[in-house]
């Protein structure tokens, strides 16, 4: 059954002006830079450094997440403890707290008079601190979308491969995960925008250093600085990153679902 | 287009100002004016019963970004002459003239963990905080590290930049890494450095140190009424008054 598409007018008006608000930015963004801008921004000193790192670390804070987070959510999926309902809800607090909060958070924790930074484990002003800071940012997007495409996983079909002699970590590989995945890439996708976005955090807990924490985000900030239309290149560039992974993860489970049938 | 927009905005604001409501000045002014500016509003709001003063504080490129795209400021406080000199350029601002000057110092944790004592140790520094070459401070402290490298050498600017572990995008978040406990140590103006009780401030002796020149001018603006009181506010900060509560802040003024 497919919706007929949007019948009565203030509906469409309301939606039109929607993707108009969210789109016209970024039309307004690439357009008000020229090919000069373009040559100028590109050549620039921090570009090269500032895109090789923000796409080594995201890549790298995209895996961990994957890793720890995809046992995570189907541990919230299946388990039907009041300890998973309450970690599932806590796992989400970095959505809701404004990322400089999670900074300062993270410098409590891993800063030279944090918690863990006592025990030598200081990780301010390090690249690893810029993953670190993105994982935190991140992983809820893709723990939360994880965690209800595991939800519609049939639990049946699970157990019937588990009847047929499957180990647990068999029957999840081989039936849950396939099942889920167009969900868990949904989730991917968003972690990882999150993630080569992420600004605030970086700033409080990594810094701001060229080639070791400056990420694009920050680049743009320390651009906006300089001279605004070096600021748009950036901006621009990190805009059309984000689209092409938007559409690159979003065409993958149309890929993969068209392959298999 | 976005600027015909915002200019209608405020036009349109200021037209259904009421007779009855508070005269209003729109304050812009460098972050590192936020301690003393925020005592020279209350003082001209006391001394002006009925004027409304508010007072917008960020890095003087984001506010000259904003002044251009069309914000309303009625007074313009910039750390940094060159930006409020193009905004004279395109006529937006006018009438500028110096009020205040700052300098460099050197600020390290209360417990000092590199043992500096003297700007000339700098390099001790395990991690160094320093600002943007982009922004005022940073600028600044780049011409002080070349400054001290021509009279020691020794690859003393070399030394020093090789323990910068972050430089910041303005002086509150750079002295924010020293009071957080770190960095070893960073160069701020001295009136940050006044302003924190977390942090103790080596001073940088003159011949070394750079200057920052704050400069103060005036929002293009049709209503002559609000006109009047921004130059009142500008006199104000300029007056003996307004140059006492600056220096209390740690600005050189014009006595110095």
């Amino acid at each position: 059954m497919r919706a007929r598409g949007l019948s009565s007018l203030p509906a469409v008006v309301l939606a039109a002006a929607l993707v108009g608000l969210l789109l016209v930015p970024f039309v307004a963004l690439v357009a008000s830079s020229s090919i000069e801008d373009w040559r100028a921004g590109v050549a620039h000193p921090m570009f090269a450094p500032a895109l090789r790192l923000s796409a080594w670390t995201s890549i790298s804070s995209v895996l961990v997440i994957l890793l720890a987070g995809t046992p995570l959510a189907w541990w919230i999926a299946t388990s039907r403890s009041r300890i998973a309902r309450i970690v599932e809800v806590l796992v989400e607090l970095p959505i809701i707290v404004p990322p400089a909060v999670v900074g300062v958070a993270l410098l409590q924790v891993f800063g030279r008079s944090g918690l863990l930074g006592d025990l030598g484990l200081g990780l301010a002003f390090t690249s690893a601190a810029v993953i670190v800071a993105q994982i935190v940012v991140a992983a809820p997007f893709f723990v939360q979308a994880a965690a209800s495409a595991f939800r519609e996983v049939d639990q049946d079909a699970v157990l019937v491969a588990r009847s047929l002699g499957a180990t647990r970590e068999v029957a999840f590989l081989r039936v849950a995960l396939p099942m889920a995945s167009p969900g868990l890439i949904t989730g991917a996708s968003l972690a990882w925008a999150r993630a080569l976005g992420e600004f605030g955090a970086t700033l409080l807990f990594a810094g701001n250093l060229t080639g070791v924490t400056q990420t694009l985000p920050l680049a743009v900030f320390s651009a906006l600085e300089a001279d605004v239309r070096l600021a748009v290149v950036f901006a621009s560039v990190l805009a059309g990153v984000g689209v092409v992974l938007l559409l690159g993860l979003r065409g993958l489970p149309a890929l993969i679902a068209g392959r298999s049938r | 287009m976005l600027h015909a927009l915002l200019l209608a905005c405020v036009t349109l604001a200021g037209c259904e100002a009421h007779p009855g409501a508070r005269a209003r000045v729109t304050v812009f002014a460098a972050s590192s004016l936020t301690e003393a500016f925020a005592e020279i509003e209350r003082e001209f709001e006391r001394a002006h019963p009925g004027v409304d003063v508010s007072v917008t504080f960020a890095g003087s490129q984001v506010l000259r970004l904003q002044i251009e795209q069309g914000a309303r400021a009625d007074v313009f406080a910039s750390a940094n002459p060159s930006h409020i000199r193009a905004l004279e350029d395109a006529r937006l601002i006018h009438d500028i003239e110096r009020f205040a000057l700052n300098e460099l110092v050197v600020i390290v944790p209360p417990e000092n963990p590199a043992k500096i004592q003297a700007v000339e140790e700098l390099g001790r520094a395990e991690r160094l905080v320093i600002g943007d070459r982009h922004v005022p401070v940073g600028h600044y402290t780049d011409a002080m590290l070349d400054r001290i490298d021509r009279r020691r050498g020794g690859g003393f600017a070399r030394d020093v930049r090789g323990s910068v572990v972050s430089r910041e995008g303005n002086t509150r978040l750079v002295r924010a890494k020293v009071e957080l406990g770190e960095a070893d140590a960073a160069v701020v103006y001295k009136t940050d450095a006044l302003a924190s009780e977390r942090v103790r401030s080596i001073e940088i002796p003159a011949p070394l140190n750079e200057r920052a020149e704050y400069m103060i001018g005036l929002g293009v603006e049709e209503r002559a009424g609000e006109h009047a009181l921004a130059a009142r506010f500008r006199d104000f900060v300029t007056s003996p008054r307004g140059q006492r509560v600056l220096a209390e802040h740690g600005f050189l003024t014009r006595g110095d």
